[in-house]
């Protein structure tokens, strides 16, 4: 078959796609289903991670010869998937071969915070609350009630009931962040030693 | 009236009916539900206290499937996104041309030799050019080939067919809906649809700062009552200026889809859709007089003949032109031949404009068909291809022959 005048057209063409080229991964949209990365390894081998919109994730194993039908593949669920990556990632346990360079983070934390019902702050914004001037924390994430994710929300971001909080901090002022968001005051609920 | 709530009771247990047996045989349900449909309906008898005629229940039953529709076309409009097409790769804007030229002008030549009149020529085009995108996701999803190098450009395709439906719609409804004839009256109406539908997307731009604010809502509950509010009242407006309910729902989608609420609105709206969807697909079937389907039978096998052809060749055109091997090519042109919601919502709008009944039996033949046969293609599509391979070596070995007796 020879389709050689298509596709020195189509050519020309795939210089402007709209896919991205990081280093040996290359990612693209998979409109409706998610997003697909392709990773060339320098072993020789080919692996496709697909992250689908619903949290699932696929790996597929691929050889470079045979693009075309996969070796084998997993399916993991959200929770195994984030295991896995920190088992990849080295955070489980470090390859004693790699040059290490610790990181200190001190006793800065991440911690979630559901909120409830009976919070008092439900309904207001960040910025009303004053959250990051009155408890040194900073609520890094927003998981909205209808997943909705808000990364990194401004002071008119509204904190409302069933809504996921992600808090980066020192513990102690996490901890004060969460009392703030509980009781939509800080001096109230715990009193003061 | 006085058992009325039976007889709707008794159409939701068909549904459900529908729902379960399409689970357990891994199929879309669409096609079952018509199925049900077309069995019940006038033509059987009345059993005791089971009306399964659904006289009484009829307005009711029509009622909500008109809700249905509202609710397809407003998440059809809610998922329309032009900017993520201009975002794609240039090559799927490119093979999504060629699939619809091909496709197009086959369905073209059908309408003819039908000698279907232009309105329903333009109706059938739409009918069937349109794949099932939720059939074609699912079966990508389900024979684990979401990694394949093909199923970007399906997707892509699928992306392409729903901007271009859309687009489609709002330039042709204009003059499906009145009763113009005269050429200038088609290009003014066709041109004032088209207009309608730019301005709406401009003003929608214009006015998403101010709905982001508004939508603002931090309860569930007083949400989804305002969105009904302006999904059924927007609808009904665009009633008024006889635009058709159903294209309003899609604007009332298309101006939504803007907004930093979308994700919200679709959460919510989706049992909805789904649920109201069901009905209109039941009630669809219930419409069709199933003696009446053997009119169509011809004309229906012709064009999933003519289907089958202009898919398949397209899907080897556009995947070899994009530097796909023949075995992913295969895979293209045979997965994308589903047909189903769309189509479907296409031969009611035929129906409620007074169109020649025949649109209905010969889609609901055609869907039906195709619901079928397409997820049946793309699970055997490696068997289809090896077939394939086996023609051309021996279509090569025939040539051979000649050169030995050269070299011997």
């Amino acid at each position: 078959m020879h389709f050689s005048i298509f596709q020195s057209f189509f050519k020309g063409l795939k210089k402007t796609s709209g896919e991205e080229l990081m280093g040996n991964i290359r990612e693209s949209d998979l409109p409706g289903i998610g997003r697909k990365f392709e990773i060339y390894t320098r072993s020789g081998d080919k692996l496709a991670v697909i992250v689908h919109d619903d949290g699932r994730r696929e790996l597929y194993h691929f050889k470079y010869e045979n693009p075309d039908e996969s070796i084998s593949m997993v399916t993991l669920d959200d929770d195994e998937a984030r295991n896995v990556a920190g088992i990849i990632g080295g955070i489980k346990y470090r390859p004693k071969l790699v040059d290490s360079t610790e990181i200190f983070f001190d006793d800065l934390v991440v911690d979630w915070l559901r909120v409830d019902g009976g919070a008092a702050s439900a309904g207001k914004t960040i910025g009303e609350l004053q959250i990051r001037k009155k408890t040194g924390a900073t609520i890094v994430a927003v998981l909205e009630k209808s997943h909705k994710k808000v990364i990194n929300p401004g002071p008119e971001q509204f904190i409302r009931e069933g809504d996921v909080l992600v808090i980066l901090g020192e513990q102690d002022k996490v901890n004060a962040c969460k009392r703030l968001i509980f009781f939509g005051e800080l001096n109230s609920g715990t009193p003061n030693p | 009236m006085e058992h009325l709530i039976l007889e709707i009771g008794f159409a939701f247990v068909l549904i459900a009916a529908a729902g379960i047996i399409a689970s357990k045989l891994r199929f879309s349900i669409v096609p079952i539900l018509i199925i049900s449909g077309l069995i019940v309906g006038p033509h059987m008898p009345h059993i005791g206290v089971l009306d399964l005629r659904f006289i009484k229940s009829a307005p009711l039953i029509d009622f909500m499937a008109r809700i249905g529709v509202l609710f397809l076309l407003f998440y059809l409009g809610l998922e329309f996104s032009l900017s993520r097409l201009l975002r794609a790769k240039r090559s799927i804007i490119a093979s999504g041309i060629i699939y619809m030229v091909i496709n197009i002008s086959l369905a073209l030549a059908l309408s003819c030799l039908a000698g279907w009149p232009l309105k329903e020529t333009l109706i059938a085009v739409a009918i069937m050019v349109i794949s099932s995108s939720a059939i074609v996701s699912k079966m990508i999803v389900e024979l684990k080939r979401t990694a394949n190098p093909e199923t970007e450009i399906i997707l892509g395709l699928m992306m392409f067919q729903d901007v271009f439906v859309v687009v489609y719609l709002s330039f042709i409804y204009g003059f499906v809906s009145t009763g113009r004839i005269f050429v200038s009256d088609v290009f003014i109406s066709s041109v004032f649809g088209l207009a309608l539908f730019v301005g709406v997307i401009f003003a929608g731009k214009k006015l998403t700062p101010f709905l982001n604010r508004w939508l603002n809502i931090p309860s569930d509950e007083v949400f989804l009552l305002v969105l009904f509010a302006v999904l059924v009242m927007g609808a009904g407006l665009f009633e008024i200026l006889h635009l058709s309910e159903a294209v309003g729902a899609l604007i009332i989608g298309l101006i939504l889809s803007e907004t930093e609420h979308v994700e919200r609105i679709e959460y919510l709206i989706v049992p909805f859709r789904d649920f109201f969807g069901a009905l209109f697909f039941f009630s669809f079937g219930l419409n069709i007089d199933p003696l009446a389907l053997h009119k169509a039978v011809w004309v229906a096998l012709a064009a999933v003949a003519l289907t089958l052809m202009g898919n398949f060749a397209s899907g080897i055109l556009v995947g070899r032109a994009m530097g796909l091997s023949l075995r992913a090519s295969t895979n293209l042109g045979l997965t994308i031949i589903s047909r189903g919601e769309f189509s479907i919502i296409l031969a009611d709008l035929a129906r409620k404009n007074g169109l020649l009944p025949i649109i209905q039996p010969f889609t609901a033949l055609y869907v039906l068909i195709l619901a079928v046969l397409g997820p049946l293609l793309t699970k055997e599509s490696k068997w289809i291809y090896f077939r394939i391979e086996r023609v051309l070596q021996i279509a090569s070995k025939i040539k051979r022959p000649e050169r030995s007796r050269y070299h011997s």
